[in-house]
């Protein structure tokens, strides 16, 4: 299914029964604020395509815009169904207003909802691209090393030598991750725009979040470093 | 949340810990990790090439508690079975020997993932051996 059909997904009104596309916060013929419907998703909620780029000024503008038009004071006096739709549409809006403005929440999100969850999932060390987990692993042994080394009585500055060379190839390939994620980014949003087909999509869905998941031992192992580094 | 009994008991005194030769022929090594925790266990086994019994098995483990019993654990089992047997091991035993609760199952999970990783590859280095 293709975006634009999801987007006409209909929603009704409670209170007077006209039907209105997914992505209208209010109903278009009595403007009662619509009940949320279980369709839709963090992006058409925004009025904005599934795309991976977000320019963050426009988003906290929308955002701005949506709260105060869902704000609960202006339903102190309405109906029960329209204070809860007010309270309701509200909280949506704050969980994707958090998602969408982190690139990468905003990543797992597209891929949770384009039917490719699973960003946590277990890996043999052949799925993700060569070396990954040996390199994390490695790393990990030097890591006990140095306390090994601190408990022996190394001084500070070589604990830190240690550290600091130990830290170098992961930041690199943190860096070249970013850049492969910003790749990413812009061939999936490419690819909406051409509108291609759903297999090639899929395929930088995938690939998505095979980098996606490599990261998070980087990003993890770079905690662990610099905790050591805070000890010495 | 606290840890059972066995639990810590392997997570303090670990059986197995080491690595074997990984470029030996008899020795099958499975490497894999957890995105979500970064945890990463390595697993060994070594196969007697007349017997086809695992007579020895190691694992390093960096990861949670949970992970490293859950690995701990599974080198105890793996020794002295056939490599049909070793992978007849799965994660809801482990869960059970060392009861861990359902936060921690995906540590067994990773153990049992990292079994038939160190079996798949002995098995991929008998093949190119031939």
């Amino acid at each position: 299914m293709s975006s634009e059909a999801r987007t006409l997904t209909l929603q009704s009104c409670r209170h007077c029964g006209a039907g209105a596309p997914a992505q209208v916060h209010f109903c278009p013929q009595c403007d009662r604020i619509l009940t949320l419907a279980r369709h839709g998703d963090y992006f058409s909620f925004f009025g904005l395509p599934r795309k991976l780029t977000i320019d963050l000024a426009d988003l906290e503008q929308r955002f701005r815009a949506l709260s105060r038009q869902f704000h609960p004071d202006y339903f102190y006096n309405a109906s029960t169904p329209e204070r809860l739709a007010s309270l309701e549409r509200s909280s949506y809006l704050n969980d994707a207003f958090r998602v969408l403005e982190q690139p990468l929440d905003r990543a797992e999100y597209l891929l949770k909802v384009e039917g490719l969850p699973g960003v946590g999932r277990h890996q043999d060390a052949k799925e993700l691209p060569a070396g990954v987990l040996e390199e994390v692993f490695a790393l990990n042994e030097e890591l006990d090393d140095i306390r090994a080394a601190r408990e022996a009585g190394a001084t500070p500055d070589q604990l830190m030598a240690r550290l600091d060379a130990a830290r170098r190839p992961v930041e690199e390939r943190a860096a070249r991750q970013e850049a492969q994620l910003e790749a990413l980014f812009s061939r999936w949003d490419r690819q909406v725009d051409e509108e291609s087909p759903p297999d090639v999509r899929r395929a930088t869905l995938e690939s998505l979040r095979g980098l996606i998941q490599e990261r998070s031992y980087i990003a993890n192992l770079i905690a662990a470093v610099n905790r050591e580094r805070g000890k010495s | 949340m606290s840890y059972s009994e066995k639990v810590i008991d392997h997570y303090n005194n670990p059986r197995n810990v080491g690595s074997l030769a990984k470029d030996d022929t008899a020795v099958g090594t499975g490497l894999v990790g957890a995105p979500e925790c970064g945890d990463v266990m390595k697993l060994q086994v070594r196969v007697n090439p007349e017997t086809g019994v695992i007579d020895d098995a190691k694992f390093k483990t960096f990861g949670c508690g949970s992970a490293i019993a859950s690995s701990s654990l599974a080198t105890e089992w793996l020794k002295g079975k056939t490599l049909e047997q070793a992978l007849e091991i799965k994660n809801v035993d482990i869960v059970q020997e060392l009861s861990l609760p359902p936060v921690k199952i995906h540590c067994s999970v990773l153990a049992e993932d990292a079994i038939k990783a160190a079996i798949a590859d002995y098995k991929r280095k008998q093949q190119d051996g031939q």
